[in-house]
Formats: C-alpha cells, sequence, structure tokens
C-alpha cells in the first residue's frame, strides 16, 4: 500500500509513505519519488489490461413460504460460484485481444487446478522479458502483448495491450471410474420456486507485464470477479422476488484519470432519469470530473470489440462515410495577432447532395443543423441517429410550428427553427444573436469567441441570406481585427477533403478580403443560434 | 452432393467374395460409412446385411412375374416385361438401421442402402430404393437436417460391378434425385484418427405444474432435457491433447486423441424460459458418457469436435430410446394408462413412464451403460447394457445386426463406464440447488425446526458442559487451597 500527505498550508509538498506487506501496521518514508512527465507512457509500457467478461444465468430454488429462507438459498447459491471459480474444474482461456488477424499468439488454457491462491502478491517471481517457457503456468503477461507496438502510439487505455480471458468449466475432467449417466427424481416436499438470476460480470485489470498470466489470474481476475459479483447480489438482494435490476459494468477512461475506472449501471432506467443522472454527478464529484461532460455516459464507455467489422457496421449503418472535422490542418486565417477560438470536439461535415438526396438551393439550413447535431452525438450527449430532412421537418410540424404539408416540401428553415429542433430532438437549448447587418458581426467577436472557449458548440449563422456553420473566431482583441472559420453546407461536391480545402468550402473568411468584398452582406440581417452546451453528466 | 465414395477395400473384396459365392439372387443391406459434406465425399467403412425380420422372411425378395411364388403374401406391382420386380421390406430395413445406428460411435452412421441384384432389376427399382432410403434416412437422422443425402450402392453380378449413387432430397419435398458419383476402392479404415473423450455432466431438470392436458413422463422430461442440452453442447470450447482446437486444419498426429469440452461457466440456459416458475421436483441427470469418434485424415479437427459432440448426445438419446423400447415391450393393463386411475404412480408401470408431477415419491431411472466392442481395423462399435445384462447380450447383437464375428475375448470390450449408483436419499434442497457441497443448512419444514433445535441444545449442553468444567477447576483450586491451608496450619 501506498498513502500520501500533503501540508495544504505550508510548502505543498507531497509526502509518499507505504507498507511492506498486507498485515504490516509500520509506515516507512519513501525517500525518492520520480515524477514522470507522462505517466501514461510508463505506465501503458510496462502494462496490460486484462479483461474478462463473464455472463452468469443462477438458477436458485427457493422455498415459496419462507422468506428468509429464500435469501438463504440465494446468498448460498452465489456463495457457491465465488467457491466455483478456484474450483480445479474451471478453465480460464487467456487470448490476446487484437484488431490484427497474423502475429497474434495462440491463445492459452490455464486449468483451475494450476491456479496458485496461496503465494503472497510481493512473492511472485516476476518473468524477465525474454523468459520463453513452453509451459503455460509460466507464461508472462507479455507473451499476449503484441511485440510490433513501435508504429502505433500506446499511450491510453484504448490502445493498450489487451488479453482477454474466458472462463468456462472443463466437463471431461478425469474422475477415477464414471458411472454411467442417472435421472433421480426429488419432488419438493413443500412449495418451491425456481427463479433465475443473472449477472453480468466485466472485469477490467491492470497488471505488470511481466507478472505470469496464472498469477494475473488468481491474484487479480478471480477477486475482482468475486468483489463483482457480490456487490451485484447484495444489490439484487432486496428485489430477489421482484424485478431484478438489470446490472451491467462498464469501462470507462475519463481524461485526467491514467487507468480505466469501472461502473456498474442499472439499466432499468433510461439513463436520462434524475436517479441515474445523480449517481453519475456523485461518481464526477468524487473523481474530480467536470461536471458539464457526459464522460460517463455508456455511449463513451470503452470499446474493446475486437472486429473492425464493428466499425465496419458502424458506418453502414450511418449510411455513408462523412468527412470528420475538416476545418483541421487549413491555412490560417492571417489575423495579425489574433487569438484562435474553435469547437470543442468532433462534428461531422454534412453538405448539399449527400445520401444521393437533392437538396441544392434550399437544404443549407438543414446541412447545417446536421452537423450540429452530429457534434452532440460525436460527444455522446444523444445517441439518436442525425436527422434526414423529412425527419426535421417531421419534427417541426409535431410541435406545431409548421402545416402538415410542410413535411416533404422545399420551405427553407431558419435559426429560429433549428433552436426548436434542436430542443426537441436533444433537448439543447440555444441562444441567438440577431445582427441587422453584416456589418455588425465583428463586433459580436467577443462574445463569440466567449461561446467557443466556455461552450464549444458549432454555431449555425442564418438570416436574410444563405446558411452556415461557425466553427471558430480568430480575433484580434486590440486591433479588432477578425475571421471567421466558416464551414460552408453549399458544396455539391464529393467526400475530397482537398477539393473541400482548397475551394474554400471550409476555411477562415475575412468579414472584409483582400480584394475588399464583405463576407457578410451588409444590407441583410443574420441570425446566429448558438446552442448552449448541455449541463450535466 | 457427394462426388466421389471410397470404399475400404479389404472389406468390400470379402464382401464382395461373399455374395458371389452365396446363391442369393439378391441381398440389401445397410451401407456404414461417413459423408463429409466439406470434401463431397462419402466414405464407405462396410456393409451389413439386414437379417431376417422376427417372422423369418428376408428383408428383401425378388418376385418372379411369372412364375408368381409370392414370398411376402403381397401381389406384385409392375409387370414389368422379363425381369422378376424387387420387393424390400422397408420398415424392416428402416429397424435395421435403427438399430445398427445406436452401435456406431463418432463419425460413423449409416450411410445408405446397398443393394445385390442384376442391372435389369436395379433399373427398374430405383424409386422403390430411393423409398427405402428415405425410410433409413428417417430412422437414422443425420443432425444436420434440411438437406439429406445418402448413399445407394448397387453390386450387380455376372459381372461384379460396383455403382454407387448418392441420393439427395429436401425435407419439404417428396421428390428425390439419384445422381451417380464416382467409386473406388481404397483405404478408408486404416488411416481414420481416434478420438475419444469422457463427458461429465449434471443437469438439473425442472418438474413445475402443468395443465392436466399436458402431463409429461419422465421420459418426455429426459428427452427436452437432451435436446436441450445438444444446443449447449453445440457451443462448447473443445481441447484436444491438450490445446484449444482454434483452426481449421486437418489433424496430422497419429494415435489416439483426447478430447475435452469445455462449457460456458455457469450459464443455465434451461431456465432461461421460465423467469419464476414454481417448482415440484427437481429431475437430476447426471453420469459419464464415453464417447468415440473417427475422422478421416482429410478431415478439419473441427468436424471431430462436432461428431465427438453428437455422439454424446446420440448416446444419450439411444439409452432413453433402449429404456422406452423395454417399457413398451413390458405389458401392462391398459386401462392403467389413463393418471387418473393410476396416480401415474402406479407400480405396475415402468420408470420411464410415470408422470413426475403427479408422482409424490422419489425415482430413479439409471441408464444402461456403454460398452465398446472392437469392429474392424481397430476401430470399435458400441452397445448397450441394461443393469440386469451380462455381456453376452451383446454377442448376440453383434451377430445379428452387424453381421459381424462375436468377440471371442471378453477382455478386449471396453467398459469404461461403470453401473449407475443406486438412488441415494437426499433432500429436494440439497440438490436443487447446484455446485454447493451438500450441507446441512436447515430448510425442510418439518426437519428443519428439529435439526435447528438440536443445534440449539447442543450449544445449550456445551454451555453446560464448560460452566461445569469450569466448576470443577474452582472446586479443585478451592480444596487444594483449602488443604493447602490446612497442612501450614498444622
Amino acid at each position: 500500500m501506498i498513502g500520501a500527505v500533503t501540508d495544504l498550508n505550508n510548502t505543498r509538498e507531497v509526502q509518499f509513505f507505504r507498507t511492506r506487506s498486507e498485515n504490516s501496521r509500520s509506515l516507512e518514508l519513501v525517500t525518492s519519488v520520480v515524477y514522470d512527465e507522462h505517466p501514461e507512457k510508463h505506465i501503458w509500457e510496462t502494462g496490460c489490461l486484462l479483461r474478462c467478461e463473464l455472463p452468469i444465468r443462477l438458477p436458485v430454488y427457493f422455498p415459496a413460504k419462507n422468506w428468509p429462507d429464500a435469501e438463504k438459498m440465494y446468498l448460498r447459491a452465489t456463495e457457491a460460484v465465488v467457491a466455483k471459480f478456484k474450483d480445479p474444474q474451471v478453465v480460464y482461456v487467456v487470448e490476446t485481444l487484437s484488431k490484427a488477424s497474423t502475429g497474434v499468439p495462440q491463445p492459452v488454457i490455464l486449468r483451475g487446478i494450476e491456479l496458485d491462491f496461496d503465494t503472497a502478491l510481493s512473492n511472485i517471481k516476476l518473468l524477465g522479458k525474454d523468459a520463453h517457457d513452453s509451459d503455460p503456468k509460466f507464461l508472462s503477461c507479455a507473451h499476449f502483448c503484441l511485440k510490433s507496438k513501435s508504429d502505433r502510439p500506446i499511450l491510453s487505455a484504448e490502445n493498450a495491450d489487451i488479453i482477454q480471458l474466458s472462463v468456462l468449466l472443463n466437463s471431461s475432467e478425469k474422475s477415477e471410474k464414471s458411472s454411467s449417466p442417472v435421472a433421480e427424481y426429488i419432488p419438493a416436499l413443500e412449495e418451491a420456486g425456481l427463479l433465475a438470476v443473472n449477472f453480468k460480470l466485466g472485469v477490467l485489470c491492470y497488471a505488470a507485464k511481466e507478472i505470469p498470466v496464472m498469477y494475473a489470474v488468481s491474484k487479480l481476475i478471480i477477486p475482482g470477479l468475486v468483489d463483482q459479483l457480490n456487490s451485484m447480489k447484495n444489490v439484487i438482494l432486496p428485489n430477489l422476488l421482484t424485478k431484478h435490476p438489470q446490472l451491467c459494468p462498464y469501462h470507462f477512461n475519463p481524461p485526467g484519470v491514467l487507468h480505466p475506472i469501472t461502473v456498474i449501471y442499472e439499466l432499468n432506467y433510461g439513463e436520462t432519469e434524475m436517479k441515474q443522472v445523480d449517481i453519475r454527478k456523485s461518481l464526477h464529484l468524487r473523481l474530480g470530473l467536470p461536471s458539464d461532460r457526459p464522460l460517463l455516459r455508456i455511449a463513451n464507455a470503452l470499446d474493446f470489440s475486437t472486429t473492425n467489422d464493428s466499425a465496419r457496421n458502424d458506418t453502414i449503418r450511418k449510411g455513408s462515410t462523412l468527412l470528420k472535422d475538416v476545418h483541421v490542418g487549413i491555412p490560417i486565417s492571417g489575423v495579425p495577432g489574433g487569438i484562435v477560438s474553435l469547437i470543442q470536439g468532433s462534428y461531422e461535415y454534412y453538405h448539399y447532395l449527400q445520401d444521393s438526396f437533392n437538396d441544392s438551393g434550399w437544404g443549407c439550413a438543414y446541412r447545417s443543423l446536421q452537423t450540429i447535431i452530429s457534434w452532440f452525438r460525436l460527444q455522446h450527449y444523444s445517441s439518436i441517429d442525425v436527422p434526414s430532412h423529412r425527419e426535421i421537418q417531421q419534427a417541426l410540424v409535431e410541435i406545431g410550428d409548421k402545416d402538415a404539408s410542410f413535411i416533404g416540401s422545399r420551405e427553407w428553415i431558419g435559426a429560429i427553427e433549428l433552436s426548436f429542433v434542436l430542443d426537441k430532438l436533444l433537448g439543447v437549448s440555444c441562444r441567438v444573436i440577431n445582427v441587422t447587418s453584416g456589418a455588425e458581426l465583428p463586433e459580436k467577436c467577443r462574445e463569440l469567441a466567449l461561446h467557443f472557449e466556455n461552450q464549444g458548440t458549432p454555431i449555425m449563422i442564418g438570416g436574410g441570406v444563405l446558411a452556415y456553420t461557425l466553427l471558430g473566431v480568430d480575433y484580434n482583441e486590440a486591433s479588432g481585427d477578425c475571421a471567421f472559420l466558416i464551414l460552408d453546407p453549399h458544396y455539391t461536391g464529393n467526400e475530397d477533403l482537398k477539393k473541400i480545402v482548397n475551394g474554400g468550402w471550409c476555411g477562415w473568411k475575412k468579414s472584409v478580403d483582400s480584394k475588399g468584398r464583405s463576407f457578410f452582406l451588409h444590407d441583410k440581417f443574420y441570425n446566429l443560434l448558438l446552442p448552449q452546451r448541455p449541463n450535466m453528466v | 452432393m457427394v462426388k466421389a465414395v471410397v470404399g475400404e477395400e479389404t472389406q468390400l473384396k470379402s464382401i464382395e467374395d461373399r455374395l458371389s459365392q452365396s446363391r442369393f439372387p439378391v441381398q440389401a443391406g445397410l451401407v456404414i460409412g461417413k459423408i463429409s459434406s466439406p470434401l463431397e465425399r462419402g466414405f464407405v467403412f462396410d456393409l451389413v446385411p439386414t437379417p431376417p425380420n422376427d417372422a423369418g422372411e428376408p428383408a428383401c425378395s425378388l418376385l418372379e412375374t411369372v412364375k408368381d411364388e409370392k414370398k411376402k403374401g403381397s401381389k406384385p406391382k409392375s409387370q414389368a416385361a422379363d425381369s422378376p420386380s424387387l420387393v424390400i421390406d422397408d420398415d424392416w430395413v428402416a429397424e435395421h438401421a435403427r438399430q445398427v445406428a445406436r452401435m456406431l460411435v463418432g463419425g460413423m452412421k449409416v450411410v445408405g442402402i446397398y443393394i445385390w441384384v442384376t442391372n435389369d432389376v436395379f433399373k427398374n427399382s430405383t424409386i422403390m430404393l430411393s423409398q427405402s432410403i428415405k425410410g433409413v434416412a428417417e430412422a437414422t437422422p443425420l443432425l444436420q437436417t434440411d438437406r439429406e443425402e445418402r448413399l445407394l450402392i448397387h453390386i450387380s453380378y455376372s459381372p461384379i460391378r460396383w455403382t454407387c449413387r448418392s441420393c439427395t432430397w429436401t425435407s419439404n419435398t417428396t421428390s428425390s434425385s439419384l445422381q451417380p458419383c464416382d467409386f473406388k476402392m481404397g483405404r478408408v479404415l486404416t488411416s481414420l484418427q481416434t478420438f475419444k473423450c469422457t463427458y461429465n455432466f449434471n443437469l438439473r431438470l425442472l418438474v413445475c405444474h402443468e395443465s392436466a392436458s399436458n402431463l409429461q413422463t419422465l421420459s418426455d422430461i429426459l428427452r427436452q432435457g437432451i435436446s436441450h442440452h445438444a444446443k449447449e453442447l453445440k457451443d462448447a470450447k473443445a481441447v484436444i491433447d491438450g490445446n484449444l482446437v482454434l483452426n481449421d486444419e486437418p489433424c496430422t498426429l497419429d494415435g489416439v486423441h483426447e478430447v475435452e469440452l469445455l462449457l460456458p461457466f455457469m450459464k443455465d440456459t434451461y431456465t432461461e424460459a421460465c423467469s419464476r416458475k414454481d417448482a415440484l421436483g427437481v429431475l437430476v441427470f447426471s453420469g459419464s458418457v464415453h464417447a468415440f469418434a473417427y475422422l478421416n485424415s482429410k478431415e478439419a479437427i473441427s468436424q471431430a469436435v462436432s461428431d465427438i459432440k453428437g455422439d454424446i448426445i446420440t448416446s444419450l438419446q439411444s439409452r432413453l430410446d433402449i429404456i422406452c423400447d423395454d417399457a413398451y415391450g413390458d405389458v401392462w393393463p391398459k386401462n392403467d394408462i389413463s393418471p387418473e386411475a393410476s396416480d401415474g404412480t402406479s407400480t405396475d408401470k415402468p420408470v420411464s413412464q410415470l408422470v413426475l408431477h403427479l408422482l409424490r415419491k422419489e425415482c430413479s431411472l439409471p441408464f444402461p451403460r456403454r460398452v465398446f466392442v472392437p469392429w474392424l481395423a481397430g476401430t470399435y462399435i458400441c452397445d448397450y447394457l441394461q443393469p440386469s445384462e451380462t455381456l453376452e447380450v451383446l454377442k448376440d447383437h453383434c451377430v445379428e445386426l452387424l453381421s459381424m464375428e462375436a468377440p471371442a475375448d471378453a477382455s478386449t470390450i471396453l467398459e469404461p463406464e461403470i453401473e449407475a449408483p443406486s438412488l441415494v436419499t437426499k433432500s429436494f434442497w440439497d440438490v436443487a440447488n447446484p455446485f454447493h457441497s451438500v450441507s446441512s443448512l436447515p430448510l425442510e419444514k418439518s426437519g428443519g425446526h428439529a435439526r435447528e433445535e438440536n443445534r440449539k441444545e447442543s450449544t445449550k449442553s456445551d454451555n453446560v458442559n464448560v460452566r461445569a468444567a469450569i466448576f470443577f477447576l474452582l472446586l479443585s483450586i478451592l480444596v487444594g487451597f483449602v488443604l493447602y491451608v490446612v497442612r501450614r496450619s498444622r
């Protein structure tokens, strides 16, 4: 164990203490502490993740008329599961979780009978890098880590080496003499019931690569499974005979936390229900996470699905391969001494003619809305699909803003309609800035910069003329010089980043360009729609 | 679709000799072998003539249209000009197939029928032969359904010639097609790979309240349980000789391979359907099955795994069939079948036919044990022995059904399974919840309280003992002290 103490009043120096063994009561001061500039580098280079998913379906017979005994039967059944983890019959299959199909080490099986539960963690012999033993008992975790990792950054949990463990029962273990099958009927002497209790266990452990896999199983995975089972067991117990809570573990790697964390959510409630929101809020508080970012929503959970086809399915479902974050790497604005304020997070570029839908000449605001919704999707505020033009019109009809004839029409929509749709589909509120002339827009730059700093959402520019999406501003407060990062939905070409950037469909626009032309027309009014980042977790 | 068939040379040559020396104008029987759909090949291990039926009549005969010497008492249907017409007792051949299939282990199947008859007769009777094949297929389902395929081997005499056709049909159509396929002789049996497995299982089948119209007997529940378990077993991972089976390469190593089957950890799918049910009792179905599977060296190793899984399930089903066959063979008064009359608990009834939720007492049904008898080229076939039966029974089976020589030496017979233990009285609660050691948690209503009281009493008496001990200790100190004082005072 390691503990740390700091004096908040004086030096603010952190002092570390440690105990030598689990039972020791004496603390020693750690004298040499290395502060690594990139701790994640050390963590993921010397360690790996072990993952074990284990759905359990436990049948429990209980006396129908005797509630305390039913509880006892249930507890006994779960105790039996715990004991079973260490049973000689259990087999742990260890394999590398990798997207690559070649060069992956062969899976290895570890039998329960071979596992060692007695050796203290501090006495485990670490295996060097070159330890190569064919005996699976002495394979190190490093054996299952991919060798060729120079070509990719491994500095996060997502890219770490992951070892997958599956728990199976060997039904062919040898016994002295096996007897032929027999069926025995035992009637219940009193009224009895049967219920099936589901446990969906999912454990993620961090292990140094040098420790033998065998000990990673007996010292990390099994205790992890037992802990999780016990905590789930206790939650289910009060509701044993009614509706069982649907507990499911998720792993997250929130920014600022080096290692992944596991949260068990109850899925019977929707994520937005107050109870769940409160749970997330308190978790955010305990982990010191910002209280307006949905970091612990299920959509943000680490995704360990191995096969590439899950990603492929995703794009198939979305229907097309849209370009993301097209503004990255475009030429600079050329505002001398300006401070750039950009949207925070990713978006997809929606523009004319996508999905073979001809909206040229009328659909620009719809496309801008789609881009904004994609931003909310990609930040995991929502999991709804980006709505089509028709669905947007449908939403406007449903709230009573438009007549039914509006559906399927080619009518324009503006900033106000966008705010209605955002409110209806995402529950997102918006601020609107009106300017009567395009010439007034540079005056709003400070306000817009503030928006990008605090909210970081894409802004829709509508009004008397064409609709645009605003992704950022570059503003020199002293000189008043400014430029707008415009994403233009009027692009009609294919998804070619070069073409888009060279054609200026995504780029910095000065309000007055070098030739003296104004980007924002002076005789037109403009409405700026500023979606507010939901203050929620 | 089978395109080429290889027959075991040594075996088929001796059959050819036997047939050509015999004076039978016609003989029908079963083809034992294996059909590999991925390889589009068939392998023939042996041909087994169907014995005469219970009335002593041969399974197939020729009806001379002119002489009209009827053996089966049925009139010839086709009045073909010259050639006599073929008559096959389809039901009998199918029954033979059913019995023989029970004796085969994994990777060996009844894959069709053969016929020894002249070319002319054969040409006139292909439709009838297709019917016989379908009857055989029905009696010996090959598990992977929807499209059926069996072989029809024709051995014609003068000159002796072997031809093979593959007969295919889909389950929903009545028409079948006969396609000729390449037939040659070669070495099949000696190149087989042997896989063996001991499979231990322990199922708990729920017996719950049912409507009166849906009365299930013990064997019904077992049959359901077995077919449910078959699905579970299908997904089991396999370890062969200590290595996890991953890829589908052919197995290259010789010798007997040990298969271990790994099932999901405590994922009871049997209770899946019931969220909460009232249990009347529990049927514990447990024991071990010894299984074998034979694999052709060209086949993928995953085939051996699925064959051995198939063998486990078939073995359980066959045993249950044998029990039920015996039960039906026994006669019991007809009026006793209605559960009202007998309460389903009549002692006349065989255990397998008991209606469990009318039965309020424990019962036990031991399954026959499986024994393995050496067959051709070091392979084994199997047979089942009821608790009362001895090895003599299987000699009869071997001779009659497989027309092989009875094993002379009983020591060559493998008997890996011991007889099922007789019922040990256990309480429902100890049995119903799996995976816990039988402990003494008081739960039964009657016995429970008594046991609890016992426990209290014992702690009470313990207390008494401790108190007594302390008392005696104090007393002895006191006495010692008194003595000491008395002595000092002297």
